[in-house]
This record gives structure tokens, C-alpha cells and sequence, in this order.
């Protein structure tokens, strides 16, 4: 265990004790575990003169994988690799407390430990052991939210972590709300600064510094929607530079009878055009749900990468969906969108890519009973860069309120656009999930929840190309969990059987 | 299986209601001692109803005939013998009506009139019926006197307390007496049990406090509001009815309200509530809140009852998704919502539900993805159906998973041939990398491009700057970006 996962575990036994000081918290602990396998390749050369010709006048190393040639003395070829196996295991602990004896004060942490206890750190996210997701003090007052530790902001920009403070005053006269917030940031989606190498395996450059963020938000929230308005920039206090500098603007109408909408779009201040956006509207009925929207997607670069002078094209599409219920118990879905990008201006005679998309996707749940719970579906979707197609079906049995058993099974296909790699995959498996308390009883004392649950599910995958380099593998992935929630009787009270008074 | 045809069932059962309706006809339990005596048959013998009944106008006297006056004819040789005895206790009423008095008042008001304090059929036969055709106090008799209208159940809300004694001092009714209260048609109309009935139930008093309209209280007591108000302790008309079991007799059904059928309603209700939480405190008690909101809960919430005693255990609430989660909510359908206001999902959701896919563990199982998505992944990530940085950090996700797999670049583009389906790849990957630059990075690193693109040092000088590049803006914000291509000879830099 590494010094710092050894202080992050003191820091949530820390926790747990000042638990037993205040009047109210909610512990959720979380222990997850799953063996997991794939296999990819490994880059491989020959001597010119070492190749062969094929049955189909290709070039094809001496025991049949295709190479590639460009006149020098050696080629180059990807042979299958190894089976590699990765058995990551996390421990997660989430805890609030409150009742700390000044009204409105309350603690919020979330943190993590996880290693591989496979051959090495083979699956992905597992580095570093210890990770604190969250953890900030909170003062609460009619008018005022201040936060200030390790925060975690989530936002058209994109969730953003940061050491720092945030402040949100209210003023409900007007309905405003206004925020404010800086720190220093970490890394995107990750719990340590873009310095660290867990975040940069291939060895780029990084600023030695962590950056400095500041923003702010506007909420202005009348009755009939809510508009949101918000600034963010992050700085290399090294250089004094900006790392970005984002504008964003969200719209949300919920008072239009059935009808909602909801939409925004983000403006990259710092390269000077507009970044993703977004409209949907809903209409809800009880027996149909029906969306439709436009979007657009233009994918964020820090500016201390080089990747947003490569000037990347955004796409934009339609979509819908609709959600029926058909009768009591069944329940149909359809969805389906339509992408296209904006002209790369880069294209060339000799070498054609796709630049249109779309996806689709239908299925139907029955649930015949409170027993029997039976889903289907179907997707497919084309695209530039790859394609898949796919079925799965479930089925799912709850032997009363604590214990439910899921059988599962499906298969795709996966052609790749840009690589001779099509894959096909099938499953089949099955997940037995235990409650120690049915929902919405007393919990046991401390203990409001518990869940066990195990998995095991099996694969096959092929991966087909017309040379030797073909291949498959099965694997069994095997995966199972605790959860357990621990809570103060402060802000859950017993609540008596539930009987409504009259249907709605 | 064939003898037991349903026809035969049926025809065999056939006799059944004939048997019940029979019975329910002749036979049945003796009469009981409560049957009314037969006035008419007695007419003729008993001119005067004073005959029997003198303590109904004369102090002191018996309201009831002597029984050995009856048996002087029902001796057995006459007519029949019959066992009767004058009932002990009083008859079970809410009336404040005594004989005595009313006579006495009537007689002050109309003295010409001496025989009205004795003219028992004015109130005890209906109108026309023959003299001794009497029953219980005809109530159509005593509205037309009083002048209260013509329908018992219809005279204005502030009469009931002339005739009638409030449910608690009226002892002598039985629980099964009040349930057989008819029900007034006021209470009837829409909206009374929401809210139309206060207004009517409080009667201010000097000094700006408030009691209860007696005519709530002809028929109801404090148990039956706390059955539906949890603020019962809380509403001086309420705490001014006197408690009594006999009032739950009566069940009151409390609708929802139609603003709470209104699908936008679960987004509108905090905002609604802490602008005015009287209403809500009528019905709900925090555990109402409760059952949706988790974590520190917000102020109007603890400004709500507990359940305890003495209040209505408050409207019961049920935990389901809003109607905007349908099936596609959580792939993608969620994020517009999320972005506009995070505070809404705060209310029901914890932040490490949302942490459960936004920083997922790489121990956890498929929750967010479905089986196979390693498989399928790729196509997802080049369309980029949702936004995989909102999850995954690049680099310790996709790029650290792909080294793994051998699939992150060797150097400089084009000399393993990875890209295998087309051949030119190297000179035509141009379109391909602006449309997915964010699935080329999960590969490669920056100097793989840089090779090429770089303006000094090996590189070949390769414009890599595409549509909509501003570099005056860019070398404003941050000129080592520049500087990484162009070292010190940055175009345009003075």
C-alpha cells in the first residue's frame, strides 16, 4: 500500500470516528471485484526479403499474416497478442455528516482505494491506489451554499475537480442564484492533477503546475424554466497563460403542459467558436414519451495539447425517440439518430472516409407479474471510423423483495472502417443480486441497506481478417460487489407502510 | 370431468336465492324491543296524547303510559298480554330539543294560542297524515316553522347548532349512529375536502383567534381532522373541536390534488413549496419528503411535522422516477437536464450515484454500458454517441488500456500499417483525424503528428491548421502552443 492510500485510509477512518460525533451521516461503503481478459497485438517486423506473396498477390509473412511493405528493408505487421487477465478490486467509501453542533455545517467525502491484482496494472483506471473523489466542508444557510476542500463541479463544460472553494448565494425574490468557485484543477475525469503519470501513459508534454481555475454561474429560474449562464477559465500559473477560457449557456422550459425542452451550447473562448450544443424537446404523456432534438458535437482540447490546432470538425444530428406503454406490462422503445460532420477540408482522391452517420436502437420490456421482468433489443449503427449491430435479451426473476436472479444473452458484430479487424462477439450470463432489507423498511439499527451481488458471464469473440492474424478467444468474466448503507436515523425516519389514499 | 357440466352447477344452484330471499321474508330474528307502538291502531282509544304522554307537557309527570294501564285491556282475555316496559335510558339523540321548554317558548311567543304547547301532531306527523300517523320529530315540520329552508341537509352551515348538540356532548350516540349521518351536499361539491371546507370550519373570534363552526362540530370531532390534518395541532379551529373516537365513524376521502397530477409537477413542487409551505404542511409530514429526498434535506422540508401523535400521519408518498426518465434517460437523455440544473437531481440522488459511472471503478460490472461493450465500443467512441471524457480521463483510460493491447502508435504515421484498409492512409488521413481527433489521441501522442506537421526542427512543415483556426486569438491566449511547432518564428508574432 503506497503512503498516500495509506493517508487516504486514515482519513476515512478519520471520518468514520468524527461519525460517532455528529448527530447525522450516511456512509455508503462499496466493494467491487471482476476478472477480466481481452487480447490485442503486438507490433512485429520482418526482412524485406522474408515476405512471401499470398493466394491473393498480397504480401504475407512466411505463416500468413498480411505485412506492409514501403520499399525499405524491413515490413511490418500486427500479429495476435496474448491473453491478458486484469482482476481490479475497489473499495469505496462515500460519507456525509451533519449535526455537527453549527447549524448548516456538514462534511461530504468520497474516496477510493483500487489495485489490479492481476499481472500487472493490465485494465485501465487502476492507478493511483488511492483516490479522493470529493471531499469538502459544507455551510448552509437560507441564502447561502459555501463549500470549500475537494470539489467536484458538474457543468455543460464538462465535470470539472479542483481543490478550491465554491460560494452560491441565492436570492429567491428574484429567483437568482449566483455562483462562484476557484481552485487548483485535476486531471479530466480523474481524481489526480494532469501532472501525474497515471494520467499519461505515452510520456506527453505536461506543464510542471497544476492549473488554476476560476468561474462562475448565473441562475435565473422563473417559474416556467430555468436559464443558466456560466464562465469558466483555468490558467498555467507557471506561464500565466490560459490552459481555457469556455462560456456556456443552458435553457430549460418545463411549464408547457406536456411538453419540456431543454437545450444549450458551450463557446470556446480561447480558440474562438462554438463547441457542443444541444436542443431537445419531450413530449410525456403516461402512456408516450416521445423526444426529438438536434445536437452538435465538437470534441475540447487543453491548450497545452497541440490537438485543437489540428482544427477537429464538429458533427451535428438529429434524433428521436419514443417510449410506449403498450398495455400494463409491456413497454416498447425506439430511438434513432442521424450524424453528419462538417467539412474536414482535408479530404484527398486517394484515400475515402466516411463522414455520415446514424444510429438505431428498439427493444421492448414485458414485466407479465412483479416476479418476471423479460427485455429485448436490438441495435445497430454506421458510422466513420466503425459500425455494430447487435441482440440481447434478458430475463429476470425476483424471488420476493430481497432476491433476484438475471439470465442474459446476445451477440454483435463490429466492422471496423479503418482497420481489417471485424469482430463478433457472443455472451451469455447470468447475475444473482441479494437485498438484506427490503426497500423502504427499518433498517437493521445502523445498517439501512445491504446488497451482495455476483456475476458470471461468458464470451466468445472472434476476430475475423482474411490472413493468419485471425483469431478468438473465449473468456469467462467473473464480477461481484457488496454495498452497504449505514446511516443515522437524522434525515430518514421510519416511514410507515405506504398506502396510497386513492389511485392517481 | 363431463358429469360436472357448469349448466348442471348452475341449476342445482338455482334454488339458493329463492331460499335466501325467503327467508330473509318470513323468518329472521323476533321482532326486537325497540318496535314502535302502533298509534294508528290505537287511535280511537286515546283522543288526547297527553293520555299516555303527560310528562311531555306537564312537570313532573311520566313521558311514558303506565305499563299496568296497558295490561288493563292486553290482560290475555281482551287482547293479547304483551311485556312492555318504559325504556330507561334517553333516547339516543344530538338534539338540544326538550318538550318542556319548547312548549314553554312556544306558548311565550304565541300566548293567543294556548293549545300550540300541546299540539303534539305539528311536529310528530307529516304534513296531511292522519292525527295519530306519528313518528319521530318530523325535521321538514321544524325547518318550515323555523323558517330554515326546505331540505334538512341544505339550511345554511350556521343552523345545524340550533337543533343540534355538538358530536362530543352528544353522548348518547353510538359509533354506528354517526356513521348514519347523512352526508351534507355541500360536502359534495369539488374542492371542499381540498381546501373548500376551511373557510367554512373557522370562525374568528375577538382577539384574531379562531374556533370551530358549531356546525363542524354537529357531526365531527378533533380524531376525524387529525385523520387527514397533520397540522392539526397547529389550527386553533381544529384544537377548539373536543377529541372523540366516535367522529373516525365517518372516513373522509382526501383526493390528490390536481396540481400534483401535472407531469411537470415533481420539478415545480420544491420551488412552490418554499415560496408557500402552508399547503403542503396540511398534508405532509417530512416523512413524506423523505421518501424521495435523501441527504441533508432542505429547509422547507425540516420545517415540516414529524409523525407523532396527535397528527395526521400525513399523505403517503411513493418513490418513482419522473416522467422524464424513460428507458434512453440515462444514456444520454440525462445530460441536458443535468447541465441545466444539477440541483434537481440532488434532490433524489446522492453524489455517488452519480460518481458510480462519472468516475467509475474498473472493478465495477456493466451498469452503464451494456455486455459487449468492449467489443462495440469503438464505434460508439469514433461518433462519440455520448462524451467518454465525461467519465474516462483519456489518457488513464483509453490510452493506457490500448498501450496494453499494442494499439498506441510506434512513431511516425504510416510505417506499421496498422490502418490497414486503406493503403494511403498515410496521405489521406486528414478527413479521418478532424472527424475523430479524439480517437486518434487514444493512440497516438502529439509528436506522432508533429513529425509531419511540425513548422521546424525534422518536421515536414505540413499545414496541420484546418477550418475555423484563428491564430491571432490562440497565440493571444497562449503563445507556447504556438512556440511547440513554430519555436520562436511564430508567424505573425511581431
Amino acid at each position: 500500500m503506497t503512503p498516500r492510500a495509506l493517508g487516504l485510509l486514515l482519513v476515512v477512518a478519520h471520518a468514520g470516528a468524527t461519525a460517532g460525533l455528529a448527530q447525522g451521516y450516511r456512509l455508503r461503503f462499496d466493494g467491487r471485484a471482476q476478472s477480466v481478459a481481452f487480447r490485442g497485438v503486438i507490433a512485429d517486423s520482418l526482412l524485406a526479403v522474408q515476405v512471401v506473396t499470398g493466394e491473393g498477390g498480397g504480401l504475407i509473412t512466411p505463416d500468413g499474416i498480411a505485412v506492409r511493405c514501403l520499399g525499405g528493408t524491413y515490413c511490418y505487421f500486427f500479429r495476435p497478442g496474448p491473453e491478458r487477465r486484469g482482476v481490479p478490486i475497489s473499495a469505496s467509501a462515500s460519507l456525509v455528516l451533519w449535526g455537527l453542533g453549527v447549524a448548516g455545517l456538514s462534511v461530504h467525502t468520497t474516496a477510493r482505494l483500487i489495485t489490479d491484482l492481476g499481472d500487472g496494472t493490465v485494465w485501465p483506471g487502476t492507478e493511483p491506489a488511492g483516490q479522493l473523489l470529493e471531499g469538502y466542508a459544507q455551510y448552509e444557510r437560507d441564502w447561502l451554499t459555501v463549500r470549500a476542500g475537494r470539489l467536484l463541479r458538474a457543468s455543460r463544460l464538462e465535470a470539472l475537480g479542483f481543490d478550491g472553494a465554491s460560494a452560491r448565494a441565492r436570492v429567491p425574490r428574484y429567483d437568482l442564484e449566483a455562483t462562484g468557485y476557484a481552485g487548483w484543477g485535476l486531471g479530466l475525469a480523474a481524481a489526480v492533477p494532469f501532472s501525474s503519470p497515471a494520467l499519461n501513459p505515452l510520456d506527453e508534454w505536461r506543464p510542471r503546475d497544476r492549473q488554476l481555475v476560476a468561474g462562475g454561474e448565473l441562475l435565473w429560474s422563473p417559474g416556467p424554466g430555468e436559464a443558466r449562464v456560466e464562465y469558466r477559465r483555468e490558467v498555467d500559473p507557471q506561464t500565466d497563460y490560459f490552459v481555457s477560457e469556455r462560456a456556456a449557456v443552458s435553457l430549460r422550459a418545463h411549464a408547457l403542459g406536456p411538453f419540456r425542452a431543454t437545450g444549450g451550447f458551450d463557446y470556446n473562448l480561447a480558440e474562438g467558436h462554438v463547441g457542443s450544443a444541444d436542443l431537445t424537446a419531450t413530449w410525456i404523456t403516461p402512456r408516450l414519451t416521445l423526444n426529438a432534438g438536434a445536437r452538435r458535437y465538437r470534441p475540447y482540447f487543453s491548450l497545452w495539447t497541440l490537438w485543437g490546432a489540428f482544427s477537429p470538425v464538429p458533427y451535428h444530428a438529429v434524433h428521436g425517440s419514443a417510449q410506449a406503454t403498450a398495455t400494463a406490462w409491456l413497454q416498447l422503445r425506439v430511438r434513432g439518430e442521424r450524424y453528419w460532420y462538417q467539412d474536414a477540408e482535408a479530404s484527398t482522391p486517394l484515400v475515402q472516409v466516411e463522414d455520415k452517420g446514424w444510429r438505431f436502437g428498439a427493444g421492448a420490456t414485458a414485466a407479465p407479474n412483479e416476479r418476471w421482468t423479460l427485455d429485448a433489443g436490438y441495435h445497430a449503427e454506421f458510422g466513420p471510423g466503425a459500425s455494430s449491430r447487435g441482440l440481447d435479451a434478458m430475463v429476470a426473476w425476483r424471488l420476493g423483495p430481497r432476491l433476484s436472479l438475471t439470465g442474459y444473452g446476445g451477440a454483435l458484430e463490429r466492422p471496423l472502417e479503418l482497420r481489417t479487424w471485424d469482430a463478433t462477439t457472443r455472451w451469455v450470463g447470468g447475475r444473482g443480486e441479494w437485498r438484506a432489507l427490503a426497500s423502504g423498511r427499518p433498517g437493521w439499527g445502523l445498517l439501512d441497506d445491504a446488497r451482495l451481488w455476483a456475476e458470471i458471464t461468458w464470451f466468445n469473440e472472434d476476430r475475423d481478417r482474411p490472413d493468419a492474424a485471425a483469431t478468438g478467444f473465449d473468456q469467462l468474466r467473473l464480477r461481484g460487489g457488496v454495498t452497504l448503507m449505514l446511516t443515522s436515523s437524522a434525515d430518514r425516519m421510519t416511514l410507515p407502510p405506504a398506502t396510497r389514499r386513492r389511485d392517481p | 370431468m363431463s358429469r360436472f357440466r357448469p349448466r348442471w352447477i348452475a341449476l342445482a344452484l338455482l334454488p339458493l336465492p329463492a331460499a335466501i330471499a325467503a327467508v330473509a321474508a318470513f323468518g329472521g330474528p323476533p321482532r326486537s324491543a325497540d318496535d314502535r307502538f302502533g298509534h294508528e291502531r290505537h287511535g280511537r282509544l286515546f283522543p288526547e296524547c297527553t293520555t299516555c304522554h303527560l310528562g311531555m307537557t306537564e312537570t313532573g309527570a311520566s313521558v311514558w303510559p303506565d305499563p299496568q294501564a296497558c295490561a288493563n285491556c292486553h290482560d290475555g282475555t281482551v287482547e293479547e298480554r304483551i311485556e312492555w316496559a318504559p325504556r330507561s335510558e334517553p333516547r339516543a339523540s344530538n338534539l338540544r330539543f326538550e318538550h318542556l321548554a319548547h312548549a314553554r317558548e312556544a306558548l311565550e311567543r304565541n300566548p293567543a294560542d294556548s293549545a300550540l304547547g300541546r299540539q303534539c301532531t305539528v311536529c310528530h306527523t307529516a304534513l296531511g297524515a292522519p292525527r295519530m300517523a306519528v313518528q319521530h320529530a318530523v325535521v321538514g315540520n321544524c325547518l318550515e316553522c323555523h323558517q330554515l329552508g326546505p331540505s334538512h341537509l341544505v339550511v345554511p352551515d350556521t343552523a345545524c347548532a340550533r337543533c343540534h348538540r355538538p358530536l362530543a356532548e352528544a353522548v348518547t350516540l353510538s359509533r354506528s349512529d354517526v356513521a348514519a349521518f347523512p352526508l351534507p351536499p355541500s360536502h359534495e361539491r369539488e374542492g371542499f375536502a381540498l381546501g373548500g371546507h376551511g373557510p367554512l370550519a373557522k370562525v374568528e373570534l375577538p382577539g384574531g383567534r379562531f374556533t370551530v363552526a358549531a356546525s363542524c362540530a354537529t357531526c365531527h370531532a378533533r380524531n376525524f381532522c387529525i385523520t387527514c390534518h397533520v397540522n392539526a395541532p397547529e389550527v386553533q379551529a381544529i384544537q377548539a373541536l373536543s377529541p372523540d373516537e366516535r367522529s373516525l365513524a365517518l372516513s373522509a376521502e382526501l383526493p390528490k390534488p390536481g396540481s400534483h397530477g401535472n407531469p411537470a409537477f415533481i420539478s415545480r413542487h420544491g420551488r412552490e413549496a418554499t415560496r408557500e409551505p402552508t399547503p403542503c404542511a396540511t398534508c405532509h409530514t417530512q416523512e413524506s419528503c423523505t421518501t424521495c429526498h435523501i441527504g441533508v434535506l432542505p429547509r422547507v422540508v425540516t420545517g415540516l411535522a414529524s409523525r407523532q401523535p396527535g397528527r395526521a400521519p400525513g399523505a403517503a408518498t411513493r418513490r418513482a422516477p419522473p416522467a422524464t426518465h424513460s428507458t434512453g434517460f440515462m444514456d444520454g437523455e440525462h445530460a441536458g437536464e443535468a447541465n441545466s440544473r444539477p440541483g434537481a437531481c440532488e434532490t433524489c440522488h446522492v453524489r455517488p450515484q452519480c460518481l458510480d459511472c462519472h468516475r467509475p471503478t474498473s472493478a465495477r460490472g456493466r451498469e452503464y454500458h451494456p455486455e459487449g461493450f468492449l467489443t462495440r465500443h469503438p464505434a460508439s467512441a469514433y461518433g462519440r454517441e455520448a462524451n467518454c471524457s465525461d467519465c474516462h480521463n483519456p489518457g488513464q483510460f483509453c490510452q493506457s488500456c490500448h498501450q496494453q493491447a499494442g494499439m498506441t502508435a510506434m512513431g511516425r504515421l504510416g510505417a506499421g500499417g496498422f490502418h490497414d484498409t486503406r493503403r494511403a492512409f498515410l496521405v489521406g488521413h486528414g478527413q479521418a483525424a478532424r472527424q475523430n481527433l479524439e480517437s486518434c489521441a487514444s493512440c497516438h501522442a502529439e509528436r506522432d503528428c508533429t513529425a509531419c506537421h511540425s513548422a521546424f526542427g525534422a518536421g515536414f512543415r505540413f499545414n496541420p491548421h484546418g477550418p475555423g483556426f484563428d491564430p491571432e486569438r490562440l497565440r493571444r491566449k497562449n503563445p507556447s502552443l504556438c512556440s511547440a511547432c513554430h519555436g520562436t518564428a511564430v508567424p505573425g508574432r511581431p
